[in-house]
């Protein structure tokens, strides 16, 4: 838990353009509640906390939030009711669930319930930091085919990448990973993540295979000894941002 | 006492006495029912031959009747010849009996008869027929004979039905003390083993009986008790163990960055490497839980049908730049064509991943893996090898439990649990999981569906 300050900090230091997020955190472990509390609002989000599911439904109708936090257990009302009976409404407002239960069927219930994204504790307050970014910001649905960040140029038709002048030889994985982490430039995302969007596999990898992805791709991206792009964030991934 | 009349072995006892003393009776009834006849019907055929004899003759009839009442020393002859008016004209029966029709047939009838000079009432088996002049000769003979063999039989039956008794009681003690003694040493037994003796075996005397094997197969399931408890607290010991190791080294840590560290940057350092190693024990406590529950079938619910040359290709791409830093070559095979699988593809994934992790690991750089999926005999096979040191054949039943790490893996990285996450994840699939050795020496993971 205590890393997710450290990085926090540490990506404070790279990410300089942050909006900030009005957040509602239902969840009644007042523990659990507290880190999150305190990491959220130290990348300085705003956040209000319900510790009930009856209160978390109103609190969700009330205000106006840009993403709620639940926790699947609930006292009084269970968190994945409190989800249903909102996305009834119509109410689109992004939903990371959390749970005790990591089981697959679990997520599956958690996404179907109407989640954007399903975390399971223990966590790593990065992890749970770096996903409500990723919420938050979720890339606009565009049809453009050319995406653009600093001197890199990666063209999606063609499957093509270049920096600067020089054209990039990219294996398809890797096109898809440069893909995603430009959409997302200046996010943090984590490894979990990257599998999850670039592989389409749910589990937690021994963290060197991914690293190992993202070193070849960055050393294609450095090849021509420009300064570089994708920058490990410690203890919790990466992010590509340009040289600014 | 009451107790005692409860134990099977008493109920026994009296079961089997029961059963003989009824088998007895009926064996003798048996020979009293076939032995009376027969004497009966020998006597009524002597007299039925004997009146026809003295029938034969109208004028010797007198004297054949007295003849037959001479020749018998015992006084069980008796006869008569009467006249058309029933008056006696020779032997020894007073008067002719009013109930015996003179048609030569043999009946028991009562009557009276004159032995030596008394005149005493007698059952005869008797027989008569009429002369042609009118007469009647009877001819008969005692009953006692049969009688006295009737009585004999029933007081050979009744003698020997106390001993029978006695014996068949005895023989029934002795069985049922048998069947009870054996109770009682396996209720000695499985006391033991309620009191933690777990070694403890129910005794098996090796007649092969049904007991026997009754014994024999607690005594197996005992065994399995006891290997499954050996493996449970070998995890625990394992886990315990894998647990103490980081933790110790974070306390060692903390304390000598608490005592020594000056600088913002040294305090963070340490703080980085304690995460490290917590990251790696709850990575291995996770494991341990993921595993609990793939074992317990929990995870159906992401199950679809699946490409498998896809996931597989998939999984070799995904190491194949760890393979190449590590300069070992990694092969997928050409495919062959497989039907789908009913399957969770991150499980799946997951367990190849493993598979292909441990081979890169195991092989020498120069070396090679090889991914193959193949099709055989209504099988689907999936086949990683590598050019490694292989594992020992007196290893190779142990390497899926969990902890397991062969000689080799113990200084490397890694905490024993990939492999068992391969075991559960085929057993949830139905996949029969094997390890061999590859062609040249290395090791050969199979992961087999077979389709029949």
């Amino acid at each position: 838990m205590v890393r997710a300050r450290m990085a926090a900090s540490a990506r404070s230091r790279r990410v300089g353009c942050r909006r900030v997020a009005r957040l509602l955190l239902i969840e009644d472990d007042a523990e659990t509640a507290e880190d999150v509390l305190g990491d959220l609002r130290g990348r300085g989000h705003s956040v209000e906390w319900v510790a009930t599911g009856p209160e978390g439904g109103s609190a969700a109708r009330r205000g106006d939030w840009n993403a709620i936090i639940l926790d699947r257990m609930l006292p009084g009302l269970d968190g994945l009711s409190v989800l249903q009976e909102l996305r009834r409404t119509g109410d689109r407002t992004p939903a990371l669930v959390l749970s005790a239960l990591g089981d697959v069927d679990e997520r599956i219930r958690g996404l179907r319930a109407g989640g954007d994204d399903y975390l399971a504790k223990p966590f790593a307050l990065g992890e749970l930091a770096a996903r409500i970014e990723a919420l938050l910001r979720r890339p606009v649905e565009t049809r453009e085919t050319v995406l653009r960040v600093g001197g890199l140029e990666l063209d999606l038709v063609a499957g093509s990448g270049r920096r600067g002048t020089r054209d990039l030889d990219l294996l398809p994985r890797e096109l898809r990973l440069l893909d995603y982490l430009m959409r997302r430039h200046g996010q943090v995302v984590t490894r979990a993540m990257l599998f999850e969007e670039v592989w389409n596999y749910r589990f937690v990898p021994k963290s060197n295979l991914i690293d190992v992805h993202v070193g070849r791709l960055r050393r294609k991206l450095e090849a021509g000894g420009e300064p570089a792009l994708i920058h490990n964030v410690r203890g919790v991934g990466f992010t590509l941002s340009a040289d600014d | 006492m009451i107790d005692l009349f409860r134990t099977t072995a008493v109920r026994w006892a009296l079961g089997i006495a029961l059963w003989s003393t009824a088998m007895t009776l009926a064996l003798f009834g048996f020979v009293y029912w076939q032995t009376a006849p027969f004497v009966q019907d020998e006597l009524a055929h002597v007299v039925r031959h004997e009146v026809l004899y003295a029938a034969q003759q109208p004028d010797a009839a007198g004297t054949r009747v007295e003849a037959w009442i001479r020749e018998d020393l015992h006084s069980v002859h008796f006869g008569g010849v009467f006249g058309p008016d029933g008056s006696r004209q020779a032997g020894n029966i007073d008067a002719l009996p009013r109930d015996l029709p003179p048609d030569g047939e043999v009946r028991r009838i009562g009557t009276r008869v004159a032995i030596a000079g008394q005149t005493l009432h007698e059952e005869l088996w008797s027989a008569a027929l009429t002369l042609p002049d009118g007469r009647v000769v009877v001819v008969a003979h005692d009953t006692d004979e049969i009688d006295r063999a009737r009585s004999t039989v029933l007081r050979a039956l009744g003698l020997a039905l106390v001993p029978m008794l006695a014996l068949s009681a005895l023989g029934g003690t002795v069985l049922a003390a048998r069947g009870r003694r054996r109770v009682v040493a396996t209720q000695a037994a499985v006391a033991r083993l309620m009191h933690g003796h777990l070694n403890q075996r129910l005794p098996v005397h090796g007649t092969n009986d049904e007991f026997d094997r009754l014994a024999r197969d607690v005594n197996t399931l005992l065994d399995e008790i006891g290997r499954l408890m050996e493996e449970v607290r070998g995890v625990g010991d394992a886990v315990a163990h894998d647990l103490r190791t980081p933790l110790t080294r974070l306390r060692t840590r903390l304390e000598t960055s608490r005592e020594r560290a000056e600088s913002v940057e040294e305090f963070r350092e340490a703080i980085d490497q304690g995460l490290a190693w917590i990251d790696q024990t709850l990575a291995m406590v996770n494991a341990v839980l993921r595993i609990g529950e793939i074992e317990h079938g929990r995870r159906r619910a992401a199950f679809a049908r699946l490409d498998l040359a896809g996931i597989v290709a998939e999984v070799a791409e995904f190491h194949e730049p760890v393979a190449e830093e590590k300069g070992v070559s990694l092969r997928f095979l050409p495919p062959d064509a497989v039907p789908s699988i009913e399957g969770d593809r991150d499980l799946l994934f997951e367990a190849l991943s493993n598979l292909v992790e441990n081979a890169v690991k195991f092989t020498p750089p120069g070396g090679e893996v090889r991914i193959g999926l193949h099709d055989r005999d209504a099988a689907t096979l999936i086949a990683v090898e590598d050019t490694g040191p292989g594992v020992p054949e007196r290893e190779r039943a142990q390497v899926f439990g969990r902890f397991h790490r062969s000689e080799p893996a113990r200084g490397s990285p890694g905490n024993g649990l990939g492999l068992s996450l391969v075991s559960a994840v085929a057993q949830l699939h139905g996949l029969e999981v094997g390890i061999g050795e590859a062609p040249g020496g290395g090791c050969r993971v199979t992961m087999v569906w077979r389709r029949d």
